[in-house]
């Protein structure tokens, strides 16, 4: 009805803006200035409210907290849920935060969306960085300002950030490679990987160029090391207190992978190799030349199936296939060890531009539980994990993460077998167990993600995951924030996972009851703040 | 101040007409609260009034302005002025009437009784009385014998009797009436409530009738006239000492003849009480203002003149930068003015010579933007216009803006920012610091207690999704591959008809089966029955029932034993019925749940009523701490306040497990499928959620009811802010129950009424309510019992509710139609559009595409085979592969099909 009064309603949207205040806006000795979200007419509060603003201790908005401090008994009674306390959410924030001419987008929204997940008490954020904004015009011209506001955004609300250094270019979001890097991919598309039709990966620099001076006279890795210095220097204020973690883009995606599924249309096949650039093709031949084989270097296997084949339609996957003969065994061991050489060089690239910072750094491998119940694992082997005499194919891998003292992201702790379609020979599960085994034996710590796209019975296999005795995982990272992620019933089911990670059901109340929290939850910060509004 | 405001009624959905008559004390104060209908049939004259807190008067310090001739303004007033702004604002002045009413009963003879009603304050004053007789049980009326009735009464339906009150004589202060008791009759009591024909407002006793005993066994529901129990504050005004009735006991309680009741009446005695009442006469003054611009001197000039009595003060400042902020301007100011606060300027206005109230000239730059202002009656009467301040715009081109910004950024440099800013804020100062004090006490008395961390836990909760809502609607806005619906609601679509307590089936029609008079009847359940055919041929598939409970006001809007479903409507076992024919012909019945607020049983001990009785026995931690009339013990409210009555604290764990355990006996016991709730603006939605999850009904559909932006009186076309906060309460309650799209019936009304159909397609040619955003849960209507029937709050603009209904019969959302529009002339083409909605097809997620929306056509196609057209203006559907035929017509609409 359109009778407002001035009166009461006023009254009542002051008690809302202070009970915003009081919530949002201060948390530890953080204060969050925030843009004004008046819709009442006194507009200049920043002066008194600071006053008078309420003061939450950390422990009063972080779940966890209360009932670490509180109901230990209550805890020992579920000993599950001692290895969830520790697990620290992370939620990543939209790919296209920081768009390609540096503005910070949806910011308002990011700004609510980062509060909401501080009061529910997520640990922190991760933050997508691309090489193509931040470098994007010429070689050691970085521009981070983009960034930089969010990570102040990200410290004001008193989260932690994850930072991830992406070498690579997405599609989702339209961003690619540096403009000065997609000019010399014009000139020379060597430098791109490449599948034996001769297409690109425009996204990704291929591995074999990892040592070539392409990049106007530095190799690539000179570029990332200058890239992770840049970034350090940068951010060296937030390094340490708000950056608790760096992941190193290793290949596309991020994933340390090679680009087998270019055209990923239905993801029926296996995918197929990318060996066909020039450099790579060279490397081959080399090799080839070195093993005494040189006829087996002139090219990839020819019976690798199509990218829309499926796996046994061909011969080189099949049982007793290629694969396993002997030529196999050469080409696939070549193949992966470019991955794997690929990781430990990014990987001491950045150990040592960032030693000394005290943050931990990170990889990610992919997930690729397609075909995983196939004898030769196609997915994963066009993707270039193998390892020959039916060895361990991760064990390498972890070992190079151990060297270099990172921990392994995996994604895909969403997926359970049951959701997978039979005729995909698929199994998240078992692979995912296969690979936090691997590491465990080379003492890799894991961090776990989702997939990027809900799946159901999601959350509740995160936890399963997350409870995992034999691998500790004490950090999950939910992707991604956006607006399907605030959307009513995503989020709500989110609450839920929080809550169920925290084993604290915020609703129940006789926890609440029973939990002999110390009464500093709240304080007033200044008891002037109220006279001196009389007179002003 | 002794006076509570009603404002805060005022905007209220369930403003009844029923008021009550409380006992005022020197040591509390509870509200009259009555209504005024009558000023709400026409939106234009809406407006509002602000009451400060009366003890802010004594923090305002006026520092005086030299006023000298010399500085004072002079006004220039050449011819060649053009006029840039002219509007009359309306506005209202409510004045309260201070008096009493008193009631005696007197012995005439032997067994002649009077009983006298009499009221100080002028007013067409009716008393509405009926009487109750012996063996009568229940709180039902009966119509008195006929040589009761004094000269001049009318029978109203087959229960009450309405007599005016006169003014024996001219000289008498007092309306009076006198009814003449027989006692050899068998009435046991007399019922009456005071009516003020003016305003059409009703008075009650305690939020009940005013009941006078004539026998001692009358139950006691503590609205007792002169009974011999429960004088408590009564005792201190009745003029006459009553003893206490020794015998009283003894009285023989079975008895019919004549004999046995005089004897019973041997206790009655003869009494004279008085009690206060206030009463509010609206006076509907203008303001207008005029602003020119003097072409030689480059100046505003503005002329405020209004036709309100007495002193008038205009608070004004003067506005800049495309701002509404206030800001001084640089003097000479007019005569009479003070600076206050070095934020705003008063300027009192001269009053007219022939005292018909008071105008004011004002000299002001040319380049400032606007003038702002509100009028001060007296300390504690501010007017203002719907709720804003008075705007009058100066600058008619934004060309000279950018000007206006470089000079007068330097004129006014002196004037920190600071100050500036809490100009327009000085009125609510104290009021701010009163609540920023409650706030602080409230912490620090929690501190200690173990709630406090619950508190926290759910204030935290609230707060994580209110914030989460908002990112959600600017991710929604600002992801650019992300199309509105498709990833919202693909998710909910996932099996094909899934039912969900917000969507129903999604291809439900509501009927909202009652009206503000349908308790009148006394047998409502019966009558509908009777038309359960007839709804469910029509194509109904859900229908709403009125509130069941027992309750203070007959129309079921103040419950109080909330396990009593026997009311106005009808017995518990006929509305068992009812629910059972409805469901026989395959229509799902709502309950009308009110959760906000409950009437209360008895008093505590300060005399104020919050205490229940009944299989709900809560006590006052039961009601929320922040409205003080009803001194309840719990939390502070998580929504606003209906201060009618004592409001619910839900956020105790007994409330919600008894609300709970309710909800579930209603669905059991009566065989609701589902609920329309009440109010819900007064709590948190999360709470309704875990109503929803604890109950499970078939389709829910929530009250979010506030007010819609106007700017100048004009409507705003971006009505974004409205629709988010009732998506934001939906969004609260995860999706659980719709929301009735306030918002689309506010833009049809300005949009059918002013002819200005543009306004029906936001920016994004979008529909502009809460449909165009969530239609899934936005419930469309045109009219309910409180906009329409007999209140008219907020009425439909008469003779365009069909258009109203081509509209929300074609469009998405889940439409509801009011019982009062289906049983009229409108019954053949509403009928037709149902039938074309259920032919069709047509649910909650149709797609709509808005072929054409200008000032007097609106036109869409839904699902690419319903077309429609309102307005005047002429469209015809694309000629294209489809073939489009005319399914319905009727006056300025017209709706095609595909055949």
């Amino acid at each position: 009805m359109e009778v407002s009064v001035i009166g009461n309603p006023q009254a009542r949207i002051c008690r809302a803006e202070l009970a915003y205040r009081e919530l949002g806006f201060r948390f530890g000795s953080d204060v969050i200035s925030g843009e004004s979200r008046n819709r009442v007419s006194f507009c200049n509060q920043s002066s008194k409210w600071k006053e008078i603003a309420i003061r939450c201790s950390s422990r009063s908005v972080k779940c966890e907290a209360i009932v670490s401090g509180a109901a230990s008994p209550f805890l020992k009674s579920t000993p599950k849920s001692k290895s969830l306390e520790s697990v620290k959410l992370f939620v990543g924030l939209p790919l296209d935060t920081v768009s390609d001419c540096n503005n910070v987008n949806h910011l308002k929204a990011i700004t609510a969306g980062l509060k909401a997940l501080k009061l529910l008490g997520v640990e922190g954020i991760e933050l997508p960085i691309f090489w193509g904004v931040v470098e994007k015009e010429a070689a050691g011209k970085y521009e981070w300002s983009g960034y930089l506001a969010v990570a102040e955004i990200v410290k004001k609300v008193g989260l932690k950030l994850h930072a991830s250094l992406s070498f690579h270019g997405s599609k989702q979001t339209e961003i690619g490679l540096p403009d000065w890097v997609a000019k010399i991919g014009d000139a020379e598309p060597g430098i791109y990987f490449t599948d034996r039709y001769g297409q690109q990966y425009k996204d990704c620099l291929s591995f074999a160029v990892d040592d070539v001076p392409v990049l106007d006279g530095k190799t690539p890795m000179e570029v990332y090391r200058g890239f992770c210095e840049s970034f350090k220097s940068a951010f060296a204020d937030y390094m340490g207190n708000t950056i608790t973690g760096i992941t190193l883009g290793l290949g596309p995606d991020g994933e340390l992978k090679y680009p087998s599924h270019q055209h990923n249309a239905k993801l029926s096949g296996a995918g197929e190799f990318q060996c066909y650039d020039k450099h790579m093709l060279s490397a081959l031949k080399g090799y080839a030349e070195s093993t005494g084989n040189p006829l087996w270097g002139l090219g990839g296997p020819h019976d690798a199936p199509a990218y829309d084949q499926q796996p046994n339609s061909s011969s080189f996957f099949s049982d007793g296939g290629s694969w396993e003969s002997q030529y196999g065994d050469f080409f696939l061991s070549w193949y992966s060890s470019l991955l794997t050489s690929h990781a430990d060089r990014v990987l001491s690239v950045a150990s040592s531009a960032f030693s000394g910072i005290g943050v931990p750094l990170c990889g990610k491998l992919p997930l690729l539980h397609q075909w995983h119940k196939l004898r030769s694992h196609p997915s994963e082997l066009t993707a270039g994990f193998y390892s020959s005499n039916g060895q361990d194919r991760y064990e390498a891998i972890a070992e190079i993460f151990a060297k270099n003292s990172c921990r392994m992201i995996i994604p895909g702790m969403d997926l359970s077998d049951e959701h997978q379609s039979p005729e995909s020979l698929s199994s998240p599960e078992s692979l995912l167990g296969h690979i936090k085994t691997s590491c465990k034996k080379q003492g890799v710590v894991v961090s776990g993600q989702n997939s990027s796209t809900p799946v159901p019975g999601g959350f509740e296999r995160i936890v399963e995951n997350l409870k995992d005795e034999n691998v500790g995982i004490d950090l999950f990272t939910y992707q991604r924030m956006g607006a399907l992620f605030f959307s009513p019933e995503h989020f709500h089911a989110f609450t839920v996972f929080v809550r169920n990670l925290s084993q604290f059901e915020l609703s129940s109340d006789d926890q609440a009851s029973e939990a002999e929290v110390e009464a500093e939850t709240a304080s007033i910060g200044s008891g002037t703040g109220a006279p001196s509004l009389q007179t002003a | 101040m002794s006076t509570v405001p009603i404002e805060s009624l005022l905007h209220h959905s369930h403003l009844r007409q029923n008021s009550k008559i409380y006992r005022g004390t020197r040591s509390f104060f509870i509200p009259c609260s009555l209504n005024l209908p009558s000023h709400f049939t026409s939106t234009k004259l809406l407006h509002s009034i602000r009451t400060s807190v009366g003890a802010s008067s004594k923090h305002r310090r006026s520092v005086a302005v030299r006023a000298s001739s010399s500085d004072t303004a002079v006004v220039e007033t050449a011819q060649s002025d053009d006029v840039i702004f002219k509007e009359n604002f309306p506005v209202q002045r409510i004045e309260k009437a201070e008096g009493k009413i008193y009631v005696r009963l007197k012995q005439v003879k032997e067994n002649n009784w009077e009983l006298s009603v009499g009221c100080s304050i002028p007013g067409k004053w009716i008393l509405h009385w009926g009487v109750s007789y012996v063996g009568d049980t229940g709180s039902e009326w009966d119509q008195p014998p006929e040589d009761m009735r004094p000269p001049g009464s009318i029978a109203i339906k087959d229960y009450a009797i309405e007599t005016p009150l006169k003014k024996l004589s001219e000289g008498d202060s007092f309306f009076e009436v006198a009814i003449n008791l027989n006692l050899d009759s068998s009435v046991a009591a007399l019922n009456f409530v005071l009516k003020d024909e003016e305003t059409g407002a009703w008075y009650q006793h305690k939020g009940r009738d005013f009941k006078v005993p004539l026998v001692d066994d009358v139950p006691d529901n503590g609205n007792l006239i002169g009974a011999k129990k429960g004088f408590g504050a009564i005792g201190q005004l009745a003029n006459i000492p009553l003893e206490q009735d020794k015998s009283s006991g003894e009285v023989q309680k079975k008895s019919e003849s004549s004999s046995d009741s005089t004897k019973e009446r041997k206790g009655l005695q003869e009494f004279y009480e008085e009690m206060p009442i206030s009463k509010r006469v609206a006076d509907d003054n203008s303001v207008s203002v005029t602003a020119r611009k003097c072409s030689e001197t480059s100046k505003n000039i503005v002329s405020i003149e209004t036709d309100l009595p007495g002193d008038v003060t205009v608070h004004w400042g003067v506005c800049k930068n495309g701002s509404k902020k206030w800001e001084i301007p640089s003097e000479p100011y007019p005569e009479d003015t003070s600076l206050f606060k070095n934020k705003a300027l008063r300027t009192r206005l001269q009053r007219k010579d022939d005292g018909s109230g008071s105008f004011g000239l004002f000299s002001l730059d040319g380049k400032l933007e606007g003038l702002c202002f509100v009028l001060k009656l007296n300390e504690n009467t501010w007017l203002n216009y719907r709720g804003e301040d008075f705007y009058v715009p100066f600058l008619t081109s934004s060309s000279s803006v950018v000007e206006t910004e470089a000079t007068e950024a330097a004129q006014v440099s002196k004037h920190s920012k600071k100050t500036d800013k809490e100009v327009s804020a000085s009125g609510f100062t104290d009021e701010i610091i009163t609540e920023i004090r409650n706030l602080a006490n409230d912490i620090h008395s929690h501190k200690n207690q173990k709630t406090n961390v619950k508190e926290v836990h759910e204030n935290i909760l609230q707060e994580i999704e209110k914030l989460a809502a908002e990112a959600y609607s600017i991710f929604r806005s600002t992801t650019p591959s992300f199309s509105e619906e498709s990833i919202l609601e693909a998710e909910a679509e996932k099996p094909d008809i899934k039912i969900s307590s917000g969507t129903g089936s999604g291809f439900e029609i509501l009927c909202q089966g009652f009206n503000w008079e349908s308790n009148k009847s006394g047998r409502w359940y019966l009558e509908l029955q009777e038309k359960a055919d007839e709804l469910a041929s029509l194509g109904f598939t859900v229908l709403w029932l009125p509130p069941p409970t027992e309750s203070v006001s007959p129309e079921g809007y103040m419950p109080k034993d909330l396990y009593n479903l026997n009311s106005r409507y009808g017995t518990i076992d006929e509305l068992k019925d009812t629910v059972k024919k409805f469901h026989k012909v395959g229509i799902k019945v709502l309950g009308d749940a009110v959760l906000n607020h409950r009437c209360a049983h008895f008093k505590n001990q300060n005399g104020v009523w919050n205490l229940f009785g009944g299989r709900l026995n809560w006590d006052d931690r039961a009601i929320v701490a922040d409205d003080p009339h009803f001194q309840g013990r719990g939390n502070k409210s998580s929504g606003d306040n209906f201060h009618a009555a004592p409001n619910i604290d839900h956020s105790q764990d007994f409330v919600r497990k008894d609300i709970k355990e309710w909800l579930c006996w209603m669905m059991e016991e009566v065989g609701y499928d589902g609920w329309r709730l009440d109010f819900v603006r007064g709590f948190w939605g999360g709470y309704v959620k875990d109503y929803m999850d604890a109950s499970k009904p078939y389709f829910a559909v929530g009250e979010y009811w506030d007010s819609l932006s106007y700017t100048y009186g004009e409507m705003d076309y971006n009505q974004d802010a409205h629709r988010q906060r009732i998506v934001d309460w939906i969004n609260a309650t995860s999706g659980a129950t719709g929301a009735f799209d306030v918002t689309t019936k506010g833009i049809l009304h300005t949009a059918l009424q002013k002819c200005e159909y543009w306004r029906l397609s936001d920016p994004k040619g979008k529909p502009p309510g809460v449909v165009g955003w969530w239609p899934s849960r936005a419930v469309t209507f045109i009219e309910n019992h409180d906009t329409g029937s007999t209140q008219g709050h907020w009425r439909f603009p008469e003779g365009k509710e069909m258009q109203g209904y081509a509209y929300i019969l074609t469009h998405p959302g889940t439409p509801a139609v009011f019982f009062d529009h289906i049983f009229s002339d409108y019954h053949p083409e509403i009928a037709a559009l149902l039938s074309l909605r259920n032919r069709q097809k047509l649910h909650c997620r149709s797609e709509v595409n808005i072929d054409k929306c200008e000032r007097d056509v609106y036109a869409a196609i839904i699902d690419d085979k319903v077309a429609m057209k309102i307005g005047p203006g002429h469209y015809e559907p694309p000629n294209g592969s489809k073939n489009w035929s005319v399914a319905v017509e009727g006056r300025d609409y017209k709706v095609w099909e595909t055949s």
